[in-house]
């Protein structure tokens, strides 16, 4: 039915307020879920491990700490100095190993190497491992990520 | 069944089962296919159900669960077997399926949509293969899917937004696994059961294709009823499949290694199933950079293309019997021949 000097009928108005109510639900309804389904976690700014667990690496060694989810890796050079690396290969996230033996970091899956200082050297790996800072004050060993104070 | 007859009208259905022929042909043991790879759904959701009863979608206990229906379970290290060959059987012969269809272009006009439903339902297979390949987390199974969900990172743009929505954050955790676990049993059944209905509705609507040669010459095919001519002939197919299936399930059931450790170092030896293997090659062998972007990017952007036209084949091929459909064809053959050097390559 449509009136005289009506646009558009009786069943089309309904059928746009029907429409219009739905698309408004659902839109309602798209922000929540994409805020679930996308979680906010980040990786952390720092960590602090106890440096008593970790004084005891011999050089051209390596010990794994938790870095978040990921493995972080501490490594005594030859010098007696720390270094400290997210443990993911750059290519395609794989955690890598320190191997002594070669003096180098190892990704297994798809044979990527490192230098001891984790420089990419063969392999896949596009970059040099996510270097970490360190600093110890008292007891604490402090790791950091790069620009952060 | 009359009584049953009266209030679901299910006579109506027999009826046009009965009435449904199936064109007889050198092309005819393709149409095999379809009905065997429905038989290993079947398997799939009996011996996945099952599996439900026992395994622990969570971080510390996935594994040990996994571990429990293999060892103590009263016959579920078979379950678990047929289930993860079933899967090998389902996925090769969806290959072999799409195949037959694009070089005998089955899926010309009014079929395209048969098609598309088709390819997705191949999509959600293989999603179901990859999501299902995390569950027993093992170390292997961790590390590909480390890189696997890597991977669509190299996608400009969106890429960042995929590979966190499948791993439900930055990295592969207990997140990922629960999240893999949800996917697997819930979200792409779903899925797939609607997709199927669709692609079984669409087949019964516009009936069997005819081979081209056929239809040129309007020579006359013999035709045989589907029910009950060809369902019986079916049936011995599927005997043969299943007894197949059975019998690697029970000779050579699936390894499970030591749980997943976030923290430790990736196994020496990782790769995903069978049928990614020629697609992980592919990522391989791209060089690092490619003019102005990373290889990686152009290598996932290429197999991306490719999904797209695979998508598209029949409106691509709109005219068969001329030049570009025998392009067409081809490429099917140097597909074939690509997908298996590069997948003998990456077993080298
Ligand atoms: C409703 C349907 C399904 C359910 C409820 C289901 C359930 C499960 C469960 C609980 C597991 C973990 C147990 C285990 O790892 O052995 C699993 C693993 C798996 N699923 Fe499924 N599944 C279903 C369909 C499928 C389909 C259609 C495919 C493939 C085409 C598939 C492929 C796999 C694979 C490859 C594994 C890993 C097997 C292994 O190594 O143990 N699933 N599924
Ligand atoms: S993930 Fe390390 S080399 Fe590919």
């Amino acid at each position: 039915m449509k009136l005289k000097h009506s646009l558009f009928s009786r069943r089309q108005f309904l059928n746009g307020l029907i429409g219009g109510w739905v698309g408004a639900i659902m839109a309602a309804l798209v922000y929540p879920i994409v805020r679930f389904i996308f979680p906010s976690y980040k990786e952390p700014d720092e960590v602090i491990l106890l440096y008593a667990d970790y004084k005891d690496i011999l050089p051209n060694s390596s010990k794994i700490f938790p870095w978040g989810s990921k493995p972080g890796i501490l490594k005594k050079n030859d010098d007696g100095s720390l270094m400290a690396f997210v443990g993911v290969c750059t290519h395609l996230d794989c955690n890598v190993e320190y191997q002594p033996e070669k003096r180098k970091f190892f990704c297994a899956c798809h044979d990527g190497w490192y230098d001891e200082f984790g420089t990419n050297i063969s392999g896949p790996p596009p970059k040099p491992l996510r270097r970490l800072f360190i600093s110890i004050e008292g007891e604490d060993l402090i790791i950091k990520k790069e620009g952060v104070e | 069944m009359s009584w049953l007859d009266e209030r679901f009208g299910l006579s109506s259905v027999t009826q046009f089962l009965k009435n449904k022929l199936i064109p007889m042909h050198k092309h005819t043991i393709w149409s095999y296919t379809g009905s065997a790879i429905l038989l290993f759904f079947v398997i799939q959701v009996l011996t996945g159900f099952i599996l439900i009863f026992y395994y622990r979608p969570i971080l510390e206990e996935a594994n040990a669960s996994v571990a429990r229906i293999m060892t103590e379970v009263p016959l579920g290290w078979i379950l678990r077997s047929v289930h993860s060959w079933s899967a090998t059987f389902m996925i090769a012969l969806l290959f072999v399926h799409l195949l037959s269809i694009w070089i005998n272009k089955a899926y010309r006009r009014p079929r395209e949509l048969t098609w598309m439903t088709g390819v997705m339902l191949f999509i959600c297979s293989l999603l179901f293969g990859f999501t299902g390949y995390l569950l027993p987390w093992d170390d292997l199974s961790f590390s590909a899917t480390k890189v696997g969900t890597d991977i669509p990172r190299a996608i400009p743009i969106v890429g960042e937004w995929v590979t966190k929505l499948l791993r439900g954050g930055e990295d592969v955790t207990g997140d990922t696994l629960t999240r893999f676990f949800g996917i697997h049993v819930c979200i792409l059944p779903i899925f797939l059961l609607v997709l199927l209905a669709v692609h079984v509705y669409l087949i019964q609507k516009l009936g069997m294709s005819i081979p081209l040669e056929s239809e040129k010459s309007k020579k006359k095919l013999k035709e045989i009823p589907f029910w009950p001519n060809f369902v019986y002939r079916e049936a011995v197919l599927w005997l043969i499949l299943f007894g197949v299936c059975l019998t690697v399930a029970i000779f050579f059931p699936p390894s499970l290694e030591k749980a997943a450790d976030l923290m430790a170092p990736a196994p020496e030896g990782i790769k995903p199933e069978w049928y990614f293997l020629f697609l992980f090659q592919t990522l391989k062998i791209f060089p690092a950079r490619l003019l102005f972007i990373s290889g990686e990017t152009a290598a996932v952007l290429l197999i991306f293309l490719g999904i797209v036209l695979f998508f598209f084949l029949p409106v691509i091929d709109n005219k068969p019997e001329e030049r570009k459909g025998k392009i067409v064809r081809a490429s099917a053959y140097l597909f074939i021949l690509y997908a298996l050097i590069l997948t003998v390559w990456s077993l080298l």
